[in-house]
């Protein structure tokens, strides 16, 4: 008998002839996981186990696997011998000491001399004996899992614990997260990453307009990501020559349009050169004046890969409600300003006109200012 | 090297204080409160250190002095410590460990009186008094204001406050003037606070002065040190270092305060007027130069005369929820200045030709940011 850590997996069921692929990505994503700790991990039908763990780290362990993308779900239990002695000694370890349980069997195995119902009911009957234990099939309070792989193999459980979901991390391509620092755009990231895709990411400062501070809490923010397999390595990008550009020369309710639709460009130049096949942005529909289908039409205008707004249907209190539970939350709201209020006009424009927009870009050296500002890229390994 | 200008946020550790007091942390490493010769040295060290901090301002028959984790460990103690039923006035110009102090004895329930400053952050004396009635329990009034170095004549104000309401007590932060400014505690005033790392102790180490005869609450309850006062063992490096780092301090004091003050002058004559007006007054604190740029943000200023290589403190951080400082806003001081406050403040190291590239590097920097931004 040996103390285990079942994994099952979301989705990958779904793929056929891929499914290989899929699964060798997420066996490659744990291990990386659990980079440092001593472990095994083995592939059964279906499921992955964690065996031969270092039982002290073991909160640790399924801390780190609660944050891989594509665990469905994951069980602390028992791999024991295929003989009902050895499921029994198992279920004692496992099993409530008061209460009421049921004993729910599978077989993979199905040459197995019981029935899922005879090991169910031959189990129950002893953990009866041994403790003081009530059945209740309908609602119990605990539920003792048997799970018999083949003739001498059976996998013996208490739990249920709900991983991520999603799909494991390097399936679905690259994408370039925009960064901000603000609560929204952390959520997104995670949100593609559950996708599978791999995601890098860019954050645009204006210094000295923006202190370092915020660019403190954005290293912050992107440390804490690469607990979800995000890419722990962030690109950042000067803004304040491109600002003062726009502030000098163009209509002012269109400050914010006009910088969005230059980090979109920028953006789309570092993409291109991480092999990003398409930007990520944290805009929720209509929650600030540049994010209305206008201002997104503008910012499109000027993009050749797809940007994809995975939060673009949902409210604020969802997004917050998200992060908190991501642990992005209070970084995000610590008080640095991602974007000092030195060139926000007094009212923004909510409908920018496109060709408004063209008309007052017209007046702006645009390339001249993208080389500016792409030449103050700094790199930072988080 | 950095030229640094932010002394009254931190100084640099006085480099012989550091040393003399170091063998505290090392091989005289004993409990002030163990029994045997080695836990009595320290106690004695202690208590040698105590004495002189407490006799370079006040009367140690009339005082004693607690030491405290800091300056606003001292500032609560005091007012948690000293308030009792009835109301307390602070002025609006108090440091963030007063005010935000007073401002909890109001959700509790306290009646908190604020008193209004005048525009170079000393506050109003008729004001204040006018305030004082026979429920008061308690004034606290900053010495030396530490955004503009406006000085407070508590001497004067303690004996008003006093006649008015016998009963009343008066604190005040001394943070800033401990070390810097002349002067003996008067009878007058109840409790003062201090701080180390303001005239080159180390950071954690402060004290509360306080008259023996008043009724103090204790504010830390254990193994009985300070008098009962503050109990917790004793941080001895630091209390051994705050007293080997005043004892220059009082001796140059005089001779400080006229060269500072001079060098304070030459800065704001040196200082560009079309851009910057002085919030500080002529009578304040030599070590503090407060002044506000025209339309400028001080914390984008602060920046760019960092990358000149000079450090400055500003008034506040570029922040939505703070938009500027509580203090300089209670000056009266007019919107567009209110951001673009910076504040120069010195110390026994700062030279003149520091302070010459000092208001160079901010001259430049806010033709820059006029320039940049068209303000």
């Amino acid at each position: 008998m040996e103390k285990v850590i079942i994994i099952r997996y979301a989705e990958i069921h779904l793929k056929g002839k891929n499914r290989g692929y899929f699964e060798r990505v997420f066996a490659v994503n744990l291990e990386r996981a659990l980079k440092g700790i001593r472990h095994e991990l083995h592939r059964t039908s279906g499921r992955y186990l964690i065996a031969a763990f270092d039982e002290g780290r073991t909160e640790e362990i399924l801390s780190k696997i609660a944050r891989v993308f594509g665990v469905h779900s994951y069980s602390l239990g028992y791999l024991t011998g295929g003989e009902l002695d050895e499921i029994y000694d198992a279920c004692l370890l496992v099993a409530p000491r008061r209460g009421t349980f049921k004993v729910e069997s599978h077989r993979a195995y199905k040459n197995y001399p019981l029935t899922s119902m005879q090991i169910s009911a031959e189990i129950g009957a002893r953990l009866l004996q041994a403790f003081p234990l009530k059945v209740d099939v309908h609602s119990p309070e605990h539920t003792v899992y048997v799970d018999v792989r083949t003739a001498h193999e059976a996998l013996v459980f208490c739990s249920f614990e709900p991983g991520p979901g999603g799909m494991p991390v390097d399936t679905s391509g690259k994408g370039l997260l925009l960064l901000s620092g603000g609560i929204d755009s952390p959520v997104a990231g995670y949100m593609m990453a559950k996708r599978g895709m791999s995601v890098e990411l860019l954050h645009f400062h204006s210094y000295p307009y923006t202190n370092d501070g915020a660019k403190e809490k954005v290293k912050e923010l992107a440390a804490l990501l690469a607990a979800y397999s995000i890419s722990p390595v962030l690109t950042t990008i000067n803004v304040a020559h491109i600002q003062e550009a726009i502030h000098s020369k163009c209509a002012p309710e269109l400050n914010v349009t006009l910088l969005r639709r230059f980090m979109v460009r920028l953006a789309e130049r570092v993409a291109k050169r991480k092999g990003a096949q398409c930007l990520i942005t944290g805009e929720s529909l209509g929650q600030v004046a540049s994010q209305t289908i206008e201002g997104i039409t503008s910012s499109n205008a000027v993009a050749t890969l797809p940007i994809l707004r995975p939060l673009i249907g949902f409210d604020k209190d969802e997004i917050i409600l998200h992060a908190k539970k991501m642990g992005t939350f209070d970084i995000s709201i610590q008080p640095f300003e991602d974007c000092c209020t030195v060139f926000l006009p007094d009212f923004p424009a909510i409908k920018p006109k496109l060709s408004f927009v063209e008309e007052e870009e017209g007046k702006l050296d645009v390339e001249a200012l993208l080389q500016e500002a792409m030449e103050s890229e700094e790199t930072f390994t988080l | 090297m950095k030229i640094y200008l932010d002394n009254a946020a931190t100084t640099r550790p006085n480099v012989d204080a550091v040393q003399r007091a170091f063998s505290a942390l090392g091989d005289d490493y004993f409990n002030p409160s163990a029994l045997y010769l080695e836990g009595v040295v320290m106690h004695n060290a202690i208590r040698s250190a105590r004495k002189t901090l407490l006799e370079a301002v006040a009367d140690p028959f009339l005082y004693d002095l607690i030491f405290t984790s800091g300056g606003t460990e001292a500032d609560n103690h005091a007012l948690f410590g000293l308030c009792r039923r009835g109301n307390v006035i602070i002025s609006q110009g108090e440091h963030a460990a007063v005010y935000e102090s007073a401002m909890e004895l109001k959700r509790r329930g306290a009646d908190v009186r604020l008193a209004p400053l005048r525009a170079d952050g000393s506050v109003d004396p008729e004001k204040l008094l006018a305030l004082v009635d026979d429920r008061t329990s308690l004034v606290s009034v900053v010495h030396v204001n530490n955004e503009t170095g406006a000085v407070n004549d508590i001497e004067a104000l303690s004996s008003q406050v006093k006649e008015r309401n016998e009963h009343t007590l008066f604190h005040s932060d001394g943070v800033q003037a401990y070390g810097k400014i002349a002067f003996r505690l008067p009878r007058s005033v109840d409790a003062y606070s201090i701080s180390a790392h303001k005239i080159g102790g180390a950071k954690g180490t402060g004290a509360l002065i306080r008259k023996k005869n008043i009724r103090l609450l204790p504010y830390l309850f254990g193994g009985g040190q300070e008098g009962g006062m503050r109990s917790g063992t004793e941080n001895v490096f630091g209390i051994l270092c705050f007293a080997y780092a005043a004892e220059p301090k009082f001796v140059s004091l005089a001779r400080e305060g006229a060269r500072l003050s001079a060098l304070r002058e030459l800065l704001w004559q040196s200082l560009n007027c079309d851009v910057f007006r002085r919030i500080s007054p002529e009578d304040g604190s030599p070590y503090i130069l407060a002044v506000a740029a025209d339309g400028l943000r001080g914390e984008i200023l602060q920046r760019l005369m960092a990358e000149r290589g000079v450090l400055v403190g500003t008034g506040s951080a570029c922040s939505s929820r703070h938009p500027f400082s509580r203090v300089v806003a209670a000056c009266g001081l007019e919107e567009r200045f209110l951001h673009g406050v910076l504040r120069f403040s010195f110390s026994t190291e700062t030279t003149q030709e520091e302070v010459m590239a000092a208001a160079a590097a901010a001259n430049d920097a806010a033709s820059e940011l006029i320039s940049r931004t068209g303000r």
